[in-house]
């Protein structure tokens, strides 16, 4: 199992675009901060992820999502004996948009790989906009699948919590109340559907990891986030959060108005990765925005995982070969996020 | 005809108890004599069975048992809360002085019902007065006027938690505690009685608090709309709120989750509105909570919105021949 402070062994082309990123501000100037040691980190980092395509919610997911945690680097024995918690996005659930949430086949074929893996698994969530988190799993139809595959769901949002300091401290947020399955979880999978974000762009496996914030302490939709400003709450939570991975449903994806209102944008992808920031650039690229320009991933390139395309070691199918521009509302703020030259029809 | 008997445990079975023996399950429930009794004998007041004891679950339990004549089982859970109120005059959500303290207007409405049953005590009267005082101080912030937003933001409302903006039903149950306590005429209650108004959605019901974002109209949510109308009972009649009640008529069905379909019943009794068929719905959400997860919180709405129009959270009931609504949609 590999986190974002795990160390990798990036080639030596790859060490070298970092330190050169790192030295445009002139040799002195990087003797005097390589001591701290997410700049050391930097320099090291770099991350695997696998896309696969023509995915099916009928089709064998539980293979390609066991192929892509392997083709990512993920040690199976890592989690032998351990618990795990899949955390889907199921942020308000209804029948009526189902690109809005994570599919039940993803989050169970998930649940049987790290089950055939000989881990504990259990399915969390803490919907952002519906108290009633029963109804929220009917809406799903994740409480069926869950029934089905005889697994154990936790409402993170009711759970007992424990206080966890602000390992980001970018956001004046002084720690976070964390449901206790989040704590005590070896691993933590982040599931989120591949969609746009009418404030921040798009979001994938970081944003998603507000769902572990309890909504007992935070409100519905969980506010005090907000107020203390969405990139920096979310790097701030994945800072501070232990050992996650990615697995990220873009079968059916959203596009234009998400994270609640969009259109369904058929895609067929998977992307798997064991560093969430790499698999949110990666998303970012299929969907046609430039990562850099995402301000979560600024704050968390180099610190919490690689958002240099170059740093994002590519697995299965190449990013490029699947790309689909998504549309997003016309306003400045989100159609300056797109990476030059991109057009959607 | 014989039903298979609930076995009351210390502890909530851990394995649903075989209802399918029953000839006639309907009949087996007894609803809600069987929702009360494991109520009564619950060893937690939590959102989840087994769960924490909680100030909300707490005093939604207090309230059913009392409306229910179970006032030998509501005192504890009246005494907890008391003992939990914190020096500020707020109930910590778990208990807890950390706050935040949102609950806090479900455990005036619970101690004010305890007054009315002459089974309070005298610090119920100086617990209720210390909440509202905190409650009155606590607003929500308030957010300069933004094109892409749908709802007036400029009104204060209540916050889930301090220092944000307002919400549905931190609002709602605020209104409630006002009313119940004779201060439905406060000026924050007035004010937070228009937010509610602005929030519901011009096709029917609400959710969060959110209406219209960037041009859309959002979807509407059960529990926020019931919540909302609860709140709204007694108010004038808008076009929103007959809209909420059709949108709540619509969808409401024995497949509904229980808060949702509880706090959806609640809403509409408090408008006069009560479906003919509410109780088979209660009858299998019963079912479906007692077998499942029979926590405290679920069976106390239950319990709760069993009572109908007779439910304690109903502040104050428009009557029904001053109601705006059709007779087609007003099935009473």
């Amino acid at each position: 199992m590999t986190t974002a402070t795990d160390k990798h062994l990036p080639t030596r082309e790859e060490r070298s675009i970092n330190r050169r990123t790192l030295l445009i501000g002139g040799a002195a100037a990087l003797a005097g901060v390589v001591a701290l040691p997410w700049i050391r980190r930097a320099l090291e980092m770099t991350a695997p992820v696998f896309v696969a395509r023509n995915q099916r919610y009928d089709g064998p997911l539980e293979q390609t999502i066991r192929d892509g945690l392997l083709a990512a680097g993920f040690e199976p024995a890592a989690v032998r004996g351990k618990l795990v918690l899949l955390k889907p996005n199921l942020v308000e659930p209804t029948r009526l948009a189902p690109q809005m949430t994570t599919h039940p086949a993803v989050i169970v074929a998930a649940a049987e790989v790290f089950r055939g893996w000989g881990a504990d698994v259990i399915v969390g969530e803490g919907p952002g906009h519906m108290r009633d988190t029963e109804m929220a799993l009917v809406e799903s139809g994740l409480q069926d699948a869950l029934d089905r595959s005889q697994l154990e769901f936790a409402d993170l949002n009711y759970s007992p919590v424990a206080w966890v300091k602000n390992a980001g401290r970018v956001s004046r947020l002084k720690g976070f109340y964390f449901p206790q399955q989040a704590i005590e979880a070896d691993l933590i999978v982040s599931m989120p559907k591949m969609k746009t974000h009418h404030w921040v762009g798009y979001t994938g496996a970081l944003k998603n990891l507000y769902g572990v914030i309890p909504g007992i302490k935070y409100g519905w939709p969980k506010n005090v986030l907000h107020h203390a400003g969405i990139p920096e709450s979310i790097f701030d939570i994945n800072a501070s959060l232990p050992k996650t991975v990615a697995i990220v449903d873009g079968i059916t994806a959203m596009e234009g108005d998400g994270p609640i209102m969009g259109s369904a944008k058929p895609m067929g992808l998977l992307v798997i990765g064991t560093n969430a920031t790499a698999v949110d650039a990666t998303l970012g690229r299929i969907m046609g925005f430039d990562p850099a320009r995402i301000g979560y991933l600024q704050l968390a390139a180099n610190r919490l995982g690689p958002v240099d395309e170059r740093c994002v070691l590519q697995r299965g199918e190449r990013w490029q070969s699947v790309a689909s521009p998504f549309t997003v509302l016309d306003v400045p703020e989100l159609q300056g996020l797109r990476a030059p030259d991109v057009l959607v029809s | 005809m014989t039903c298979q008997v609930v076995l009351r445990s210390p502890r909530f079975p851990a394995v649903a108890p075989a209802w399918n023996a029953c000839d006639d399950w309907k009949a087996c429930m007894d609803f809600p004599e069987n929702v009360l009794a494991r109520l009564a004998s619950a060893d937690s007041c939590g959102y989840h069975q087994g769960s924490q004891c909680a100030a909300e679950p707490a005093a939604l339990a207090a309230l059913a048992l009392m409306a229910h004549g179970r006032d030998t089982a509501a005192l504890p859970l009246l005494d907890w809360l008391t003992a939990r109120q914190c020096a500020d005059g707020s109930i910590g959500v778990e208990g807890d002085p950390s706050g935040p303290g949102w609950a806090t207007g479900w455990a005036v409405l619970a101690w004010q019902a305890a007054e009315h049953r002459s089974i309070g005590k005298t610090v119920y009267p100086s617990a209720i007065g210390r909440a509202i005082d905190w409650m009155l101080g606590l607003q929500g912030t308030v957010i300069e006027h933004l094109d892409w937003l749908g709802h007036d933001a400029s009104l204060k409302g209540w916050p889930w938690v301090d220092g944000t903006h307002s919400w549905i039903e931190p609002t709602a149950i605020n209104v409630l505690a006002l009313k119940h306590t004779g201060r439905g005429d406060h000026p924050r209650a007035r004010e937070a009685v228009r937010l509610l108004q602005d929030r519901l959605l011009a096709s029917g019901g609400c959710n969060y608090g959110n209406t219209i974002m960037f041009g859309q109209e959002l979807r509407p949510h059960l529990q926020p709309t019931g919540l909302c109308l609860l709140a709204l009972a007694g108010e004038p009649a808008t076009p929103r709120v007959a809209k909420a009640i059709e949108y709540l008529q619509r969808e409401l069905s024995p497949q509904i989750a229980t808060a949702s379909l509880c706090y959806g019943l609640m809403g509409l009794a408090a408008q006069n509105c009560l479906p003919s068929r509410a109780n088979d719905f209660l009858a299998a959400a019963g079912l479906r909570t007692l077998t499942r997860d029979p926590s405290a919180y679920r069976l106390a709405l239950l319990a709760l919105a069993a009572l109908g129009q007779d439910c304690p959270m109903i502040a104050e009931r428009r009557p029904a021949s001053t109601t705006a609504l059709t007779p087609e949609i007003a099935t009473p």
